[in-house]
């Protein structure tokens, strides 16, 4: 045990506004507004509810391609964890799909689906689910024989076995993969919205350039990181807590 | 007329190994026409150095592979994996990291659900008392030393109850102090219980301390080199019986005929083959 050594990480922030401030003071407002310039555009957003509007089209388009990329995920990367076979298979695709950023599929789904919705969640589908099952794969794979191996000789049958060793031995895996899989999915949400959507973040982001408004444009960027950050300490965060304990090695 | 009575022997083998031969598929030869017994309550040390088939004997007792011909049977039944009267604790004590000790132990328990939770607990709780660990009952598996953790892995085993305890270099990875200690542990809990034991060590030492009988294994293709009584007075301790002229004369012996079983062999280490276990 070492003493709690200071952690500097309060200071980030504030280091990034004020190299804002500094930077914003020599350009006009238009091309780089000062922070308040964009909390005035904030409120604007804010008061007619459209900010609200775009941010839940956001969402349910990433929660839809999201949980339906974890459950597929879930499959795939416990059958290739378990058989070689399976693994031998599917590894190269997973390759293929990893290599080509899930953004060049957009234009192609578009043409097929049109704008909108669908689209835009299988974009994100193709984004979250390779990651996700390369990593529960990589996870259901490194569960050590000898813990499989205790527990048949204790008497557990397939089924115990998967639930009482498989599961809560990939469980930090399955954490990390949700949280590659959420913020991958998150990615490509923005870019598929800035490509072809009539709403949302990425929309807000895309027209805010279009028309020359950059304070729309940071508060949509605002916007997209504040998410994320969300995400990542209020849900993330609490699961992997629950394994902590057990996993210091 | 022929009597048609089946033969019961006055005293039945609690674990025999008829003739078995074994080979891995990539041809290389492990036994054959190898054989071994155990007595009920008996505790038979395997001795032999790396590359006799130690791991694979275990496999094969333990049902988890067969052997190409032959039987092993286990209180006259065959050997599956799945068998409660046989208990194993391995080299390592590959406890369920996410699991306390308390729940480690009754893990066994709560896969067969023979009873309900808080007499799974009772009795690990139990079992734990036995190997003196109570006190680390809610302690996790990396909060517990080396030591320790193997302690719970051998409660774990033995809260099943098994008649058989196979243990393949439980204490191997221990100091030399730590497994002088275990060994001791071992004789009482083992008084205690009067189970079977085949103990499979690679130490000269530990195998005399141990047990009735020691069973010298010969390099791949293995077979027995030979077996040597071991008739020092129980109960054993570590102060006492380490220090006796008759165990320093065993582990001499012993340690002539592990020289002879290494001048035999060609002195080649098999590593054991990587089993794909199906779930």
């Amino acid at each position: 045990m070492s003493l709690p050594k200071p952690n500097w990480g309060w200071a980030s922030l504030p280091c990034l506004l004020l190299i804002w401030i500094a930077l914003a003071s020599r350009f006009p407002t238009y091309i780089l507004p000062q922070p308040w310039d964009v909390a005035r555009e904030a409120l604007r957003w804010l008061g007619d509810r459209s900010l609200w509007q775009h941010l839940q089209a956001s969402v349910l388009e990433e929660l839809g391609g999201f949980f339906a990329a974890v459950i597929v995920a879930l499959l795939l990367g416990t059958a290739a964890g378990l058989s070689a076979r399976f693994r031998d298979f599917i590894s190269p695709l997973n390759s293929l799909f990893m290599a080509i950023p899930p953004i060049a599929w957009a234009p192609l789904i578009m043409i097929i689906f049109g704008l909108g919705y669908v689209s835009i969640v299988l974009v994100i589908f193709i984004a979250a689910m390779f990651p996700m099952a390369v990593t529960i794969q990589e996870g259901v794979q490194g569960i050590r024989g000898g813990e499989v191996r205790a527990a048949r000789t204790l008497g557990a049958n397939a089924w115990q076995l998967l639930a009482r060793v498989y599961l809560p031995a990939s469980l930090p895996f399955v954490t990390a993969a949700l949280r590659i899989g959420f913020s991958q999915g998150w990615r490509a949400l923005v870019a598929a919205e800035m490509i072809g959507a009539s709403q949302g973040i990425g929309w807000m982001v895309a027209t805010g350039g279009q028309i020359g408004n950059s304070s729309q444009v940071l508060l949509g960027i605002v916007v997209i990181g504040l998410i994320a950050w969300l995400m990542e300490s209020f849900v993330f965060r609490r699961i992997e807590r629950h394994y902590q304990k057990w996993r210091v090695q | 007329m022929l009597n048609t009575f089946p033969y019961v022997p006055p005293q039945a083998d609690a674990l025999a190994v008829d003739d078995i031969s074994f080979s891995y598929p990539n041809g290389h030869r492990v036994f054959s026409s190898f054989s071994l017994n155990a007595r009920p309550g008996e505790f038979v040390a395997i001795l032999g150095p790396s590359g006799c088939g130690k791991t694979t004997l275990l496999n094969l007792l333990s049902g988890f592979v067969q052997p190409q011909s032959g039987r092993i049977t286990i209180n006259q039944t065959a050997v599956r994996p799945e068998r409660s009267e046989l208990g194993y604790v391995f080299q390592a004590p590959q406890l369920f990291p996410w699991l306390s000790a308390l729940e480690n132990v009754r893990f066994g328990l709560r896969m067969s659900a023979r009873t309900d939770a808080s007499q799974q607990r009772a009795q690990a709780l139990q079992y734990l008392r036995l190997v003196g660990l109570e006190s680390a009952a809610h302690r996790l598996p990396h909060q517990l030393s080396g030591g320790m953790q193997q302690r719970v892995s051998l409660a774990r085993t033995l809260a099943l109850e098994p008649s058989v305890l196979l243990m393949d270099e439980p204490f191997a990875a221990l100091d030399a102090i730590s497994r002088n200690s275990m060994n001791e542990e071992t004789l009482r809990i083992w008084a205690e219980l009067g189970q079977t034991v085949l103990f499979i060590t690679h130490d000269i030492d530990e195998a005399v301390f141990l047990a009735d009988r020691v069973i010298v294994l010969s390099i791949a293709p293995g077979g027995i080199h030979s077996e040597l009584e071991i008739q020092l007075p129980r109960p054993r301790s570590n102060l006492k019986t380490r220090r006796l002229p008759a165990f320093l004369d065993y582990r001499n012996e012993l340690m002539t005929r592990i020289a002879q079983v290494m001048d035999a062999g060609d002195a080649t280490v098999y590593p054991t083959p990587r089993l794909e276990l199906t779930a």
